[in-house]
């Protein structure tokens, strides 16, 4: 800019423009070159130093070979899929040596629940009675923590389902609605006289089930078949009844959603509400803080904590369940199973503690 | 198509549907899990964590794995791998370790259930590498694998799937449900097998039951720990295998490369009999090595010299080997060679930082602006003729699938390698483009030395200072892409002026340095690349005349010069050409030929001199300049 401005203020200002201007074409060359000059530095010293460690350091197997989770320990559940990156690197990748089944997709914590993602809790948090622990884990896929922790008056619970990926209260799953699709008068009335648009529908619901349990291939398949065929074809009602049988495998808690309690707004409740700073003063204390001190903690942590949690007879009973199946979606074929007498004697016999033999009936060869 | 057969047709579709239909309602869970232990089992969050071990206790099983027969133990109840009386009470009793070696039952569609035993393979084992007691006495880094009294089977092992080679044959996937559908109308009930079972068996044992990348996974469990290989004196195998062609195919997802077991197991052998390298009876002998890479599967018409070719090569660890000195000779020629030039560039940058500016001779200028306003000399002071553009730019097209099809084999281990090969549609198609490209990069390169040839001739018979023919070596001697002394000084000259040591910066003719170096670069690269590829692609047939070492040398020679190739084009010349101040956004000079004026003045101005002279120009010194 030159040294003496003008003295009216317009001049001033076209004064000060053309200066700025001035100094901005000086400028912008010296920066492109600097970043160039730095770009190319940064890939020269790239590239020399890939040259020059290749040559002197042993070369070491790479992440798709053995990222694999190499033990079952407790560590896994907080880590995602993709922190393993020889798990994708693979169609069936195998599991960790001492557990022989697949476990494939499993690893997968709930990442709505601030019951895990405060750090506080496992995805399988259950872990004192020997008799119960594990089937009380069982529900950990499709039930938050809060339907049987959470205080409420209310009978039968009030409840919603809620997204696994976002939080948000959604639908009843895809596969519950196919099914209720199949078992309904529809199904009947289908058998009969077929009908497209009952067609599209289950197949949507099909496609859409399949991804909720992690693009399931049966079940991909089974839509596909559906889908492929006429609605008016004597193929199609085969494929109806054949449907009608396949889906009750398919019951396992993996849809995507989870029930969960359900707040004032219809939001699900996943937290204890206003809880983040005692939960990281608890966290922080954890080892050190004991008795009246942590008890105390653990109540202000805890505001809607019921004294007792729910048993397993609270909800699976024919009379007075705590959940209303039918309002959360299930068709009442698949409500009617979960409160099957037989189903509720097992339970009572797990939830007492009382050793039992399985059975008859979980082996229908014998 | 008859009507009468269409309707036969349909007839069995819907008699099979009806058959598959009646039998799957009939039987929901008891034909695929009789004791119904998935009633619970399916679902994932069945377990438990250990407070005390922080061990996770997973009791879930993939329902699937059963109900859709996906493996042969599809056929098997619990209770043949888990004792009965243990699990038939809830909860179950404490369960015993799980025996491989028990004996099982295969449920046979007849009603006969056969027994089953994985017995003989301990004795296999026992005579093997892989013996229990080594296995059992392994030690890894950060602990057991196993917990005590597991079974020494579940370091290699996990559940068994049917592998389905759907890669060769999509259609299999269609076929084998057709398969059953048509086969079950007489082996349903008249002649009973299990269709779907025996035909994913067979199907599945077209090819190893998992692919390469998987039994690489399941070798590296112990081949690539720290604590095993310095306790077994081991090298991590797998880290070299994948370092190599066959290994680096495999990172990329290649199903038809040779694996761990491909060499290490003798053919129509049992992989439980497996030996280490020092047998004499072991595949991997020097003895037998050749014979195990000439399988008829592998290299069959190789001469037994391509076994020396090294299969686990690491280069760092390497020393004392004419593989290593090679690779140390490259990566000091592309230090010294890439280096200077990369220092040149951004040693131009700096003036431009610093805002040295350089006033060309005003003189030239405007000798360069005349020549431009004038039809003819404009056409002289195109650089590049039509041809040499049109030769560029097939070299740059070559140049880049090269690369892209190439560097992925070098990076395999790299995402973006995977990704690059699945856009080719894998790496089979990836390597034919390579090599196409490869042959017609050479078949360009092969033109491009017969103008040359033919050019020198010409100049070799034109009548020199001395009014006699040139001659063929003063000719080729003449050719202006050839380093001159003059040159060097030149360059010389260049650094002093960059580096503030020189005012004047030096001023080039027609072609600079830079760019002379550049070209005998590409020239010395497809020679050098063309060959050891040749080499390599016909790796069966050179071994007849050559030594196995030399498929390593090549491999180096290539992959490194390669390597100088991408990271000079990639960062110098691109940045010649594109992101240089003075061309940005794009040198027009290999799409119309000009150079652009300020680029001419300050880099070639005796070429414009020449130029000049040549067409009656005066080109005189300016006395008052």
């Amino acid at each position: 800019m030159s040294k003496n401005p003008p003295a009216n203020r317009v001049s001033v200002i076209a004064w000060f423009v053309r200066g700025t201007w001035r100094n901005i074409k000086r400028v912008i060359p010296r920066a492109y070159a600097f970043a160039l000059a730095f770009v190319i530095c940064y890939l020269t010293y790239q590239a020399l130093a890939y040259l020059i460690i290749g040559l002197l350091r042993p070369a070491s197997s790479p992440p798709q070979i053995t990222q694999l989770p190499r033990r079952m320990d407790a560590s896994l559940l907080k880590m995602d899929r993709s922190s393993w990156l020889a798990l994708d690197a693979t169609d069936r990748p195998r599991t960790p040596p001492s557990h022989y089944h697949r476990i494939g997709d499993w690893i997968e914590p709930d990442r709505q629940s601030g019951c895990t993602t405060s750090g506080c809790h496992s995805s399988l948090p259950h872990n004192e009675r020997k008799e119960v622990r594990a089937f009380l884990n069982m529900h950990a896929t499709s039930v938050h923590c809060g339907v049987c922790h959470m205080k409420t008056d209310r009978a039968p619970l009030s409840l919603t389902w809620y997204d696994l990926s976002s939080g948000n209260s959604t639908n009843p799953p895809a596969i519950l609605q196919a099914y209720g699709l199949l078992t309904s008068d529809e199904y009947e009335k289908n058998r009969e006289t077929p009908d497209s648009d009952y067609q599209s529908e289950l197949v949507r619901l099909l496609k859409l089930a399949a991804k909720e349990a992690d693009n399931l291939p049966a079940l991909k398949q089974l839509a596909d078949h559906v889908s492929a065929v006429r609605a008016t074809s004597d193929e199609f009602k085969l494929l109806l009844v054949q449907a009608r049988e396949a889906l009750p495998r398919h019951f396992r808690g993996e849809y995507g959603a989870k029930i969960g309690m359900r707040g004032v707004g219809g939001d699900p409740i996943l937290t204890h509400p206003n809880t983040e700073k005692l939960i990281a003063q608890y966290l922080e204390q954890k080892d050190t803080i004991k008795g009246r001190d942590r008890k105390d903690l653990l109540d202000r942590i805890h505001p809607l904590r019921r004294d007792k949690p729910l048993d397993c007879s609270a909800c699976h009973r024919k009379t007075d369940s705590l959940i209303d199946f039918a309002r959360m979606g299930y068709p009442p074929a698949r409500a009617k199973a979960l409160v099957d007498p037989v189903v509720v004697e097992m339970i009572e016999n797990i939830n007492k503690g009382v050793p039992f033999h399985l059975p008859e009936f979980i082996n229908p060869k014998r | 198509m008859r009507p009468e057969v269409n309707m036969t047709r349909r007839r069995i579709f819907h008699a099979v549907l009806a058959l598959t239909t009646i039998s799957i309602a009939a039987s929901p869970l008891s034909a695929d899990d009789p004791d119904n232990c998935l009633l619970c089992h399916q679902f994932r969050g069945l377990g438990r964590i250990d407070n005390e071990t922080q061990k996770i206790h997973a009791f879930y099983v993939d329902p699937d794995y059963s109900h859709l027969r996906q493996g042969p133990h599809a056929r098997l109840a619990c209770t043949d791998c888990h004792e009965r009386t243990e699990v038939v009470v809830v909860p179950h009793q404490p369960v015993s370790r799980v025996d491989c070696a028990r004996q099982c039952h295969l449920s046979n569609p007849n009603g006969i259930d056969r027994r089953f035993s994985h017995d003989p393979i301990e004795s296999m084992l026992a005579s093997s590498s892989h013996t229990l007691e080594t296995l059992g006495g392994l030690d890894f880094d950060g602990g057991p694998l196993l917990d005590k009294d597991q079974s020494s089977c579940l370091y290699c092992h996990d559940e068994p799937y049917f592998r389905l080679p759907l890669d060769v044959a999509p259609q299999l996937a269609d076929a084998t449900e057709r398969g059953i559908d048509r086969c079950n109308v007489c082996h349903a009930e008249t002649v009973p097998i299990d269709v779907e079972y025996d035909l994913n068996h067979m199907l599945a044992r077209l090819q190893p039951s998992r692919s390469p990348l998987e039994i690489a996974q399941t070798c590296a469990v112990c081949h690539s720990d720290s604590k095993v290989t310095v306790e077994h004196k081991m090298s991590d195998a797998v880290a070299s295998y994948v370092r190599s062609f066959h290994g680096k195919a495999t990172l990329l997802g290649e199903h038809h490369t040779a694996d761990c077991l491909s060499c290490h197991v003798r053919a129509g052998e049992n992989a439980h009999l497996m030996l280490g390298k020092d047998n004499p009876l072991s595949s991997v002998h020097a003895q037998n090595v050749a014979n195990s890479c000439r399988s008829t599967q592998c290299h069959p018409g190789a001469d037994p010299a391509f076994a020396t070719a090294a299969v686990h090569l690491d280069i760092p660890t390497a020393h004392g080997t004419i593989e290593y000195a090679l690779a140390a000779i490259f990566i000091f020629l592309t230090i010294f060679t890439f280096g200077p030039s990369a220092l040149l560039v951004i040693l131009d940058l700096l003036q431009i930082i610093v805002g040295r500016v350089h006033h060309p001779s005003a003189r030239i200028e405007k000798l360069t602006h005349e020549m431009m306003a004038n039809s003819e000399g404009r056409k002289r002071l195109k650089r590049f003729s039509p041809g040499q553009r049109v030769q560029h730019w097939c070299l740059t097209i070559l140049f880049v699938t090269l690369v892209l099809t190439g560097f992925p084999m070098k990076f395999a281990d790299r995402a973006w390698a995977s990704f690059l090969v699945d856009l080719f549609g894998g790496l089979s198609i990836a390597r034919n483009v390579h090599h196409w490209s490869g042959i017609l990069l050479f078949l360009g390169f092969s033109f491009h030395v017969v103008q040359v040839v033919i050019s020198s001739l010409r100049t070799a018979k034109r009548a020199g200072p001395d009014g006699r023919p040139l001659g063929l070596v003063k000719a080729w001697l003449a050719m202006p892409m050839w380093i001159s002394p003059q040159d060097i000084r030149k360059t010389m000259q260049l650094f002093a002026h960059l580096l503030f040591l020189r005012k004047e910066r030096p001023t080039f003719g027609r072609f600079s340095p830079a760019e002379k170096f550049e070209y005998l670069g590409v020239f010395w690269g497809t020679m050098l690349l063309g060959l050891t590829g040749a080499l390599l692609w016909g790796e069966q047939y050179a071994s007849r005349f050559l030594a196995g070492k030399t498929f390593n040398l090549a491999t180096i020679a290539h992959t490194f010069e390669a390597f100088l190739a991408v990271i000079h084009v990639g960062i110098l010349h691109i940045y010649n050409v594109i992101f240089a101040p003075k061309v940005f956004p794009l040198s027009p000079a290999t799409i119309t030929g000009n150079t652009p004026v300020e680029k001419l003045v300050e880099e070639h101005s005796e070429f414009v001199e020449d130029a000049a002279m040549e067409l009656g120009f005066s080109v005189k010194a300016d006395p008052t300049a």
